[in-house]
């Protein structure tokens, strides 16, 4: 079956009969764009790296993640490590067209990647209020004057890099929920995204950094009603499979993030 | 031309890989909690637990393993390739950003 | 294998909207990509028309204009170079020509995503609309230049358009990012997954293996920039220091500390170097396609031509750092750089010596687009061979920064790019609008162009070599440059004449469009599968068959066959060539 479709790939795609040489890589369209796309991704996500040792490689570079932090983002790794389990078994259930179970194990992915965004989200809001800041963030009340503040001044850095890696990582984590969204539950996905994003924008207090941040989930929006109305169709096994990549990708950035950033900057 | 439902019967690998995803990485937390080594061993130990993590997922979760090789090699060796490169270049350049000894230069002002 | 119009499998989308402005149609979008850079390629010609009648009467005021003050003149010069490479050189010929003729000549009848495709131009067209907008915006359009070197772009205080002008600068390219990605996928999917029945990767045309390779080149590439970008604007507007040192800007002391400008240079080369293949490979490969047909000869070593295309964006990657030799890089380095970049000298003498040999004793038919292919030729010979200057260390120090890299870079990257562009003009025209372009105002276009950008550029060598810094906007303030003025002078006067030229062209272009006279399926005899399929082809591109490839592209002259050339569809023949 597989055979078939992978042959007929064009064909299928565009209504037209005929017959086309196999496919270079033997697999799928989807798939191969996805896996380009992830090539790609994975040199934008290569950049900030390179970006943050050129920095950090002769730099008196501060290590100041104490058990909390580190408990924190050990916690938060393997939510995402749970959720790639996950990932696999909605793809397994797709494979199988069982739709509810698919359905739940992506719902499930969600709630794993939801968890390490909170769980980030927080953290960050401690770190802020702890006085590790960039100057554009907005103040908080009571930030305290910490070593964290002392850092934000010292080697500007290290807040830096912190917070542009894993802010990308985290928009990275927040598409892909967003994509596993859309491929669950498709257009009814919209109403429970917007009222997530107006839920957060009025829950968060002004003087955090996420008060502004969660319009990105406005753009979300925006974008898959777009690519909904364009492309109103039922998504089928491939679909979840592509997804899948996707959502794998996230997690194994955040396994080269997480021993970069927090492990390498233990406290002593 | 490979069928990816045929993979369906050894489900039990990918709890493995989960677990050892796992294990890996509170390998990871144990040693850089414990500052079992001085900073620059310390860099190349998690990094080859990171690539061996990476590895387990693309090659597991990511099925990439189950792929022709002509994909497989293509895709691992265009990126690695591109990251060599700019590790051979990138890095013997950054300590051009080291302040200067001894305090000279703007360093030492303000 | 003639179109069969019976058979249409679906018809395309009627309503104009559909049909012409979100259209999934990769012909329609290709043409859209068209003519979005043709409305960039004359901004940034009018641009640079201001720049030259600046440079040769500094206090002259200019209609519309007025007086261009010395930094309104680095404006122009940075938007003069952000247009032309982004919005002209890259997306003309991989987005425009590559988009409508890459799926028809591998026999798909679109490209593998189609919303993709139409995502990713209208993605370009925001883009183009955001550095438009830079001119308009308090401070007007930054002026760090294209490659826009921190810490002057990444300090809002650093100059009158550094504010919210260099902002859309960045936001655009970060935007052109992620539209040439997107692009770039859909590329080497549609390649990879729907060819032909036939169509093996070693029959696939060299226009296809030039806009496959200028593909997986942009999708290594401009994923870099974009991250390169997003740290720009955040060190812009969340006060972070990746790329600025401690810094005294206009006798204040800024926050920022510690950071390093040439990190940005890394970054920024690593994708600039590959980009500029992005702009020459695919005018390679229109190259080499014109060649063969009008010389009605095989191309000479086919394989070679493809191998050298892989070496050149193979070692296009590892050459970044002969960009920044100037910035005193360890010798170790700049030694490795240096080797490395004469290799691709290697591959570049294998394409030319293979384009001399397919013209070699031909009967060549001189037509526009084969005199276009034959320009390309020379201006990459010419703006080529400095290139080995300019890789060595020793040499690029004296010549960096002065008008020898401006005459080099815009010989073989620019005008040699836009010749291939408008060779492919000439030659697919009758395809994508049906009817034949007028070919003596044609020709009187070509030599005019020709002529009048050896004029302009050659100088500029010699300028160069004379010491003449290049981005300065007053040559008449500094001493030893007064006596090179007489240089400039000419050097404008021909710029405006071959700028007036242009408009030949585009009066040519559309009296064609609507007037010229009508086209057959296979006007210029070439072999290709966009030839076999009617004009302009219809919607699904073979009307509702798919060709079926016997042959190798460039099948002219075989012995036996009835016509001098066998199309790729016509039943096999005992090919003595490859």
């Amino acid at each position: 079956m597989a055979d078939a479709t992978l042959q007929h790939n064009a064909a299928a795609a565009h209504g037209v009969a005929g017959e086309y040489e196999a496919p270079l890589f033997g697999a799928y369209s989807k798939k191969v764009g996805m896996w380009l796309f992830l090539a790609s991704d994975s040199l934008t996500f290569g950049a900030l790296l390179f970006a943050f040792s050129y920095n950090r490689i002769y730099t008196a570079w501060p290590t100041p993640f104490g058990k909390e932090s580190i408990i924190n983002a050990t916690i938060m790794t393997a939510c995402l490590l749970s959720s790639s389990l996950t990932m696999v078994m909605a793809v397994f259930a797709a494979q199988r067209h069982d739709s509810s179970k698919t359905r739940l194990w992506l719902l499930a992915t969600m709630v794993f990647g939801t968890a390490f965004i909170v769980l980030h989200g927080m953290e960050w809001t401690h770190l802020i209020h702890e006085g590790l800041s960039l100057p554009a963030f907005p103040k908080p009340a009571g930030q305290l004057d910490t070593e964290y503040a002392k850092i934000s001044k010292g080697v500007p850095q290290f807040a830096a890099t912190f917070f542009g890696l894993t802010a990308m990582h985290m928009l990275h984590v927040t598409i892909g929920v967003i994509y596993l969204g859309v491929v669950a539950l498709r257009k009814w996905f919209l109403p429970i995204l917007g009222v997530i994003y107006i839920g957060a924008y009025f829950a968060i207090p002004a003087d955090n950094v996420f008060h502004y941040a969660v319009h990105a989930l406005l753009i979300g929006l925006i974008v898959s009603a777009v690519i909904l109305f364009l492309k109103p169709k039922d998504y089928d096994a491939h679909d979840v499979e592509v997804s899948g990549l996707y959502w794998h990708f996230v997690d194994l950035v955040w396994m080269f993030i997480f021993p970069l950033v927090y492990l390498m900057s233990t406290k002593i | 031309m490979h069928d990816v439902a045929k993979h369906d019967d050894s489900k039990g690998q990918y709890f493995w890989v989960w677990g050892a995803l796992l294990f890996l990485t509170a390998v990871e937390v144990w040693l850089g909690y414990r500052q079992v080594f001085e900073p620059v061993r310390m860099l190349q130990v998690l990094l080859l637990l990171s690539v061996i993590k990476s590895a387990l997922i693309i090659g597991y979760f990511m099925h990439l393993k189950f792929e022709k090789a002509i994909m497989r090699w293509m895709l691992v060796i265009s990126v690695t390739g591109c990251f060599v490169i700019m590790y051979f270049f990138f890095f013997p350049d950054a300590d051009r950003v080291k302040p200067p000894p001894s305090g000279v230069g703007i360093g030492q002002k303000s | 294998m003639a179109t069969s119009a019976t058979a249409h499998a679906h018809a395309g989308p009627q309503g104009f909207i559909r049909k012409y402005i979100f259209s999934l149609d990769h012909k329609v979008i290709g043409i859209q990509y068209f003519f979005l850079a043709l409305t960039a390629v004359f901004v940034g010609m009018f641009l640079s028309l201001l720049m030259r009648i600046h440079l040769i009467a500094p206090l002259a005021s200019l209609p519309l204009v007025g007086e261009i003050k010395p930094e309104t003149y680095l404006s122009l010069l940075t938007m003069h170079g952000t247009i032309m490479v982004f919005f002209v050189l890259t997306t003309a010929p991989q987005g425009g020509f590559g988009n409508y003729f890459l799926p028809i000549q591998i026999g798909a009848p679109d490209m593998a995503f189609p919303v993709l495709n139409m995502l990713s131009f209208w993605t370009t067209f925001v883009g183009f609309v955001v550095i438009i907008a830079a001119f308009f915006v308090q401070g007007g359009a930054p002026l760090h230049g294209w490659t826009g070197y921190p810490p002057l772009s990444a300090v809002q205080s650093a100059g009158p358009g550094e504010g919210l002008g260099a902002d859309l600068w960045i936001t655009s390219i970060a935007i052109f990012c992620l539209a040439s990605l997107m692009g770039a996928l859909n590329f080497l999917t549609t390649t990879l997954d729907m060819r032909a029945k036939g169509m093996t990767m070693m029959r696939m045309p060299l226009t296809v293996w030039s806009w496959f390779i200028t593909a997986i080149l942009g999708l290594l590439a401009f994923g870099v920039l974009l991250s390169a970008g997003i740290l720009l604007l955040m060190d812009r507007n969340l006060g972070t220091s990746f790329y600025v040192p401690q810094i005294i800007v206009n006798g204040q002391i800024m926050l920022h500390k510690g950071g390093s400008p040439l990190l940005w240079q890394h970054l920024f080369w690593f994708f600039g170097h590959p980009e500029v293949y992005i702009a020459i490979l695919p005018g390679m490969g229109v190259t080499s396609q014109i060649l063969s047909t009008f010389s009605r000869k095989p191309i000479f070593g086919y394989k070679a031509m493809v191998y050298a295309m892989l070496a050149i964006g193979f070692f296009g990657f590892m050459v970044w750092g002969h960009h920044m030799f100037m910035s005193g890089m360890s010798p170790y380095s700049a030694f490795a750089f240096s080797l490395l970049t004469m290799c691709i000298g290697v591959p570049s003498a294998i394409k030319t010596f293979n384009w001399l040999g397919t013209m070699y004793k031909a009967r060549i038919r001189f037509q526009t687009p084969m005199l276009y292919a034959i320009g390309f030729v020379s201006l990459f010979v010419s703006g080529g061979l400095s290139g080995p200057f300019l890789a060595q260390p020793v040499l690029d120090i004296q010549l960096h920064d002065t008008y020898f890299v401006v005459g080099h870079f815009h010989l073989i990257m620019g005008v040699a790019a836009i010749f291939g562009m408008f060779a492919a003009t000439y030659y697919w025209f009758p395809k994508m609008f049906g009817r034949m372009m007028n070919e003596s105002w044609g020709r009187i276009h070509f030599f005019i162009t020709l002529i009048g950008t050896y004029a302009i550029f050659m100088p500029m060598h010699y300028l160069g070599m004379a010491g003449g810094t290049r981005r300065y906007s007053q040559y008449t303030e500094v001493a030893y440059l007064q006596k090179l003025m007489p240089i400039h002078q000419f050097m404008t006067y021909a710029a405006i004449i071959t700028i007036a030229a242009q408009f030949i062209f585009v009066i040519n272009l559309f009296w064609s469009m609507f007037k010229g006279p009508k086209a057959s399926d296979n006007p210029w005899e070439a072999t290709t599968l966009e030839w076999i399929t009617a004009t302009p082809p219809p919607h699904d591109n073979f009307g509702g068959v798919t060709p079926v490839v016997h042959n190798g592209p460039y099948e002219y002259g075989v012995p036996g066959a009835a016509r001098d050339f066998v199309m790729q569809t016509d039943p096999p023949v005992a090919s003595s060539g490859h």
